[in-house]
Parts: structure tokens; C-alpha cells; sequence
């Protein structure tokens, strides 16, 4: 009786220890597939990521994309958040941070070169204005209907000038700073020229007054 | 000392020669720009004539046009006159040809001028002066007092053009200028 007793404990020890030894080496499993699973996905994420940056990078490297510069510049400071080790992604980074320093200096020459050429505009159009009336003038004299107008026109426009000898110069060029003119002429000269030739192609680049406020010097730039 | 005399007076020397190259070889814009106004000198005559000759044209206003006119020619330059009705063709000193034109015996002329085109494009001479011809057509009508038709033609005129850059002083500062002056007008070809 006592034998069969002692047989049943040892039985029942065995077992419990099997079933220790079971649930161990089940749990051990378990946490070692949750692990490799974590693995293959950071790794794949990280392949997804290099063929992410790899794809961005050359489509920017050859200008194979619609993408602004800000565009271009977002999707870099991305990838370069990634912190990606791949040998060719870094290669293409250098290659892009060079491309994008250029193209943002290429940006902002031409938002400069834009700007003076508005400048530029507006300082034309400020000139214009400031000669509109004298350019009013020239241009009805050309557009008059026959002589005794166009004198008549010529006569209110000569009020304008200290003489009829004022000299009238006429650039017909400008390149490099350096001024190409016509033969000069003077002013009573040059409006009866406008009412022969019955065309004003010119524009008003400088005026000289006296201290009257006569006209003694007028330069014009053909159009 | 000489020495240094003498590579200042080296330097200077190259420094005005490279002006002067400067000055010889004109980029296309600048040599544009002198085409197109020895071009417009041509286009001015053109207008001056059909003013000369029109009856309307009081007889001051003439006048006066003949000598913007006479000043566009250099002097001695001729013009060539022909007929349908002849075969030789006149030449008469600019001024004179102007004042025949003003004096034509019809009641109403018309003169245009079409086609005014380069037919030799201005070249540099040793002397640095450009030479070029530009052609036109002349296309004449005379008129009667009844306002009938009386004599038309068409000539074509080859006007030689010289194109200088002088230098003149206004208000103290000094100004290059293309001067550019006609030479004679020969008649070509003439056809009713």
C-alpha cells in the first residue's frame, strides 16, 4: 500500500515537472517567433525606405519629376531623417544636396534678376510718365492731319524749349554702358522731321532744363 | 627708371589699341542698329521725295524739305533720271534733281518708293568707314488737270550708303555718332 502510494507522488512530480519543463520551452518558442517577426519587419521597412530614397533621389538627380524646389527640398530632409547606412542612398544624397544648393542659388538669381527687371519696368514707366506731356506733344505733330497743324503743333511744342537750336540726340543702340547715336540735330530740326516723317518711334530717355524750366537738352532712344 | 617709363608707355599703347579694336569690331547688335538707321536715312528720303514732288506741298514747306533732303547726300552726289520714252538715262547733282522734282510739268504726281532693301550689306573699309548699297523700286504716276493718268513707270535705283563714326561735343560732354550719308542713286532698270 505504502509502495503504491509512493509510486503515485513520484508519478504526479514527474508530471508536474514535464509540464513546467512544457510550458518553459512553449513560452521560450513563442517569445523568439514574436522577436524574428519584429526583425523581418523593421527589415523590410528598411528595404521599403531605401527603395523609397532611391527612387526620390534619382528622380530629382535627373529631373525626372513635376516637383518644386520645396518639394524636392521636403522630400531630401526626409529621406535624411531616415538616417538610411545604404552606401548608394548616401552617395545619391551628396549628389542631390549639391544638385539642390545649385538650384536654389539658380532660384534666387533669377527672384533677384526678376526683381530689377521690375524695378527697371517701374522705373521706365515713372520716366514715361514724367515726359508724358513733351511725348504728347511729338505725337500729335506726327499724327497731324496736314502742314498748318502740324506747325501750329510745333509752335506750342517749341514753348517747351530755351531755343530752337536745343541739341536733340538720338541713341540708337546701347550695349556695355556705351552709347551709339545719330547724328545730332536740333529740336526745331527734329519736330518738323516729325511732321514729314508723320511717325514718333522714339522714347524720352533724358531731359536737361534751365533754370527757367526750359528744355536745353533732350536725349531719346529709338524703340 | 626707363625701364618703367618704357612698360608704362607699352601698356598705354596696348590699352589704346584694344580701344580702337573695340571700336573696329562692332558686335552684331551695335552693327544691327547702324543697318537699320542707314536703312531709315533711305526710308526718311523716300518720304521727302513724295513730299518734294507732291503739288500739294506749299512751295516754303518744299523748300525746306529739299534741304533736309540735300543734307542725307554727300556732296557731289548724283541722281539718275530715266524714261520708258528713252533709253539713256540723266544725272543731275542731288540739289538740282530736287528741284526738278518740284518742278515737274504734271498737275499731280505720286511717288512711292518700294522694296527698299539691302543689296550689298555695309562692309568696313581701311578707313573705317562702312560701305553698303541699298536697292528700291520707284514707282511714278503723272497726272493731267482732268486727273488722267498722263506717264508711270517703275525704276529700280541702287543707292550706295556710307556709314562713318564721328565724334562731337554737346554740352560739354563728347558724343559718338553713325553719320551716315547717300552716295549717288544710279538708275538700274527701268519698266512701265
Amino acid at each position: 500500500m505504502m509502495q503504491m502510494k509512493r509510486t503515485n507522488i513520484s508519478f504526479q512530480r514527474i508530471s508536474l515537472i514535464m509540464l513546467i519543463v512544457v510550458i518553459a520551452l512553449g513560452g521560450a518558442t513563442g517569445c523568439k517567433s514574436k522577436k524574428k517577426l519584429a526583425r523581418e519587419q523593421a527589415a523590410a521597412e528598411y528595404a521599403a525606405r531605401v527603395e523609397q530614397a532611391t527612387r526620390d533621389l534619382t528622380a530629382i538627380l535627373n529631373d525626372d519629376n513635376s516637383w518644386s524646389l520645396e518639394e524636392k527640398e521636403r522630400r531630401f530632409a526626409t529621406i535624411k531623417g531616415w538616417n538610411l547606412q545604404d552606401e548608394n542612398v548616401v552617395n545619391l544624397m551628396d549628389q542631390v544636396e549639391d544638385k539642390l544648393a545649385q538650384e536654389r542659388a539658380d532660384a534666387m538669381r533669377k527672384a533677384e534678376e526678376e526683381r530689377l527687371r521690375r524695378e527697371e519696368e517701374e522705373r521706365l514707366q515713372r520716366e514715361a510718365a514724367k515726359y508724358n506731356s513733351v511725348e504728347n506733344q511729338f505725337m500729335a505733330i506726327a499724327a497731324a492731319p496736314d502742314v498748318n497743324t502740324a506747325n501750329e503743333k510745333i509752335d506750342q511744342a517749341m514753348r517747351l524749349f530755351a531755343s530752337p537750336d536745343v541739341p536733340v540726340l538720338v541713341i540708337i543702340s546701347q550695349a556695355g554702358g556705351f552709347n551709339d547715336y545719330d547724328k545730332p540735330t536740333t529740336i526745331s530740326k527734329y519736330l518738323n522731321y516729325l511732321k514729314d516723317q508723320k511717325v514718333y518711334n522714339n522714347r524720352i530717355e533724358q531731359v536737361k532744363y534751365d533754370g527757367n524750366g526750359k528744355i536745353i537738352e533732350l536725349e531719346l532712344i529709338k524703340k | 627708371m626707363r625701364k618703367i617709363q618704357f612698360i608704362i608707355a607699352v601698356l598705354i599703347g596696348m590699352f589704346s589699341v584694344n580701344m580702337v579694336q573695340a571700336q573696329d569690331d562692332l558686335s552684331p547688335e551695335r552693327k544691327q542698329a547702324i543697318d537699320s538707321l542707314a536703312l531709315e536715312k533711305v526710308r526718311d528720303l523716300s518720304k521727302y521725295i513724295s513730299i518734294i514732288g507732291s503739288k500739294t506741298t506749299p512751295w516754303s514747306e518744299a523748300n525746306r524739305v529739299i534741304d533736309r533732303a540735300d543734307e542725307l547726300f554727300m556732296a557731289g552726289a548724283e541722281i539718275g533720271v530715266s524714261s520708258i520714252s528713252r533709253p539713256e538715262v540723266a544725272y543731275y547733282k542731288v540739289r538740282q534733281y530736287f528741284e526738278r522734282l518740284m518742278r515737274l510739268n504734271y498737275d499731280r504726281v505720286e511717288i512711292e518708293w518700294f522694296k527698299i532693301e539691302y543689296v550689298s550689306d555695309l562692309q568696313r573699309q581701311p578707313d573705317g568707314t562702312y560701305v553698303g548699297v541699298i536697292t528700291i523700286f520707284q514707282k511714278f504716276k503723272g497726272y493731267d488737270k482732268e486727273g488722267g493718268l498722263v506717264y508711270e513707270d517703275t525704276t529700280k535705283k541702287d543707292i550706295t550708303v556710307y556709314v562713318k563714326r564721328k565724334e562731337t561735343q554737346i554740352g560739354g560732354r563728347i558724343i559718338g555718332f553713325w553719320d551716315v550719308l547717300l552716295g549717288d542713286m544710279r538708275v538700274k532698270e527701268t519698266s512701265k
